[in-house]
């Protein structure tokens, strides 16, 4: 018989966002090993915010780089480790689950998905033509390029708002195209209300995004439809999109861990999916508040109820090997 | 082989440093030209990538080719530096 060398690990977690640290602080701490696999940005969505206000602990708010690289030289300073590549799935092979990744398969006893979300695109022509040429979806990413340029953002959040206000460190003027209404926190609200009376930016609401238009150079303007079903030109030399999240669960799509109709993982009150042994905790869970204080609580909440899981199972492995003695 | 690695950066910029950690845990170096405190290279960043975006990875091989990496792509940054 030959011997699998597949390596295999206590708990992986999948991905490296506020909830998969988190929770990796508590586990290691418990002498849990654990694995972090992450394809992208380690701090997830969070390190490439601009400024964070509504995490606790930060009386002056926290750049998003910054808290990513405190949760992260937390979590390893107790042992965690960080692998820079990408789960492509899941299969539930019982006490141990495989997990096929970029890098080759490795075995889990548990898992935890903590991929979180992303932003979503409108799908609008011009949308992927221009994309980084004039259509872009991270402010403190792309902003630098617009240095006295005109913008349009599109979208009426937190994410949308908060951007638009870091944007305005470059742009000449940014118009921000709401479909129906601001859905950002008042906080947000207020500050965006400084930028408008300086005659910086320009709330558009009622506006619909049509189409990207574009040439050789690069976008030219943004057409929208108004409340009256007409067409309306937003000239500017750049877009950012800020429209919602999607969750990041491609890669579950042929495994038993269940999905809700907008992609999002169920899980049950202690964060488990379908599958026993594989939680899921953070803006990836269907149900998430999709803050970071959130997600952070939920990563150390699930990394207790995997200890509980691991626990059991240990206890099961060893009555089983009693009862056959 | 690399002969050496230029990687254009902002200070805000999450994958600029997703970029240069994937390169420090290799033991690559790299030279980093960050365009907040050099804006006048953005237009020469811009040629190179084609793109209005950092971060921009210029990997130079010994023979003088070049390699642009625009973001943060393991799957294109990892084998052209390996």
């Amino acid at each position: 018989m030959s011997k699998d060398d597949t390596p295999k690990h206590e708990l992986v977690i999948v991905g490296a966002g506020p909830a998969a640290l988190s929770a990796a602080i508590y586990t290691t701490r418990e002498d849990i090993e654990t694995v972090l696999y992450e394809r992208g940005v380690i701090g997830g969505l969070a390190a490439v915010t601009d400024i964070i206000d509504n995490y606790p602990g930060f009386s002056k708010g926290v750049t998003g780089l910054e808290l990513a690289d405190s949760l992260r030289n937390q979590a390893e300073r107790f042992g965690a480790k960080i692998e820079l590549g990408e789960v492509k799935s899941i299969i539930n092979g019982g006490e141990y689950k495989r997990l096929v990744t970029d890098s080759g398969d490795v075995l889990a006893r548990s898992v935890l998905i903590a991929t979180g979300s992303d932003y979503m695109r409108t799908g609008i022509p011009g949308e992927e033509k221009f994309y980084a040429r004039g259509v872009h979806f991270c402010a403190t990413c792309d902003g630098a390029f617009y240095r006295d340029k005109k913008l349009v953002v599109i979208g009426g959040g937190n994410s949308a708002i908060q951007e638009s206000i870091f944007l305005t460190r470059f742009a000449s003027h940014i118009d921000i195209l709401v479909r129906s209404k601001l859905k950002a926190s008042e906080v947000l609200i207020k500050e965006l209300q400084r930028f408008i009376d300086s005659g910086k930016i320009t709330l558009q609401i009622g506006i619909t995004p049509k189409e990207i238009v574009g040439d050789a150079n690069g976008v030219t303007k943004v057409v929208g439809v108004n409340k009256d079903s007409k067409d309306q030109d937003f000239i500017c030399d750049g877009v950012f999109v800020f429209i919602g999240l999607k969750p990041n669960t491609a890669f579950l799509a042929n495994t038993k861990v269940e999905l809700d109709a907008r992609g999002f993982v169920i899980t049950n009150q202690d964060f488990e999916t379908a599958v026993p042994g594989v939680f899921a905790a953070g803006d990836v869970r269907s149900g998430a508040t999709m803050q970071i204080a959130s997600a952070s609580g939920e990563g150390a909440t699930a990394a207790l109820r995997i200890r509980e899981y691991l626990e059991g199972r240990t206890r099961e492995v060893k009555n089983n090997l009693s009862a056959a003695a | 082989m690399v002969k050496n690695i230029t990687i254009f950066t902002t200070n805000t910029c999450g994958y600029c440093q997703m970029v240069k950690t994937y390169l420090k845990a290799k033991g690559m170096g790299f030279d980093e030209v960050n365009l907040d405190h050099e804006p006048h290279r953005r237009s020469e960043a811009h040629r190179l990538s084609g793109a209005l975006t950092v971060p921009v990875t210029v990997v130079t091989k010994t023979d003088d080719s070049q390699e642009i990496i625009v973001g943060y792509n393991l799957a294109k940054l990892a084998p052209a530096v390996n």
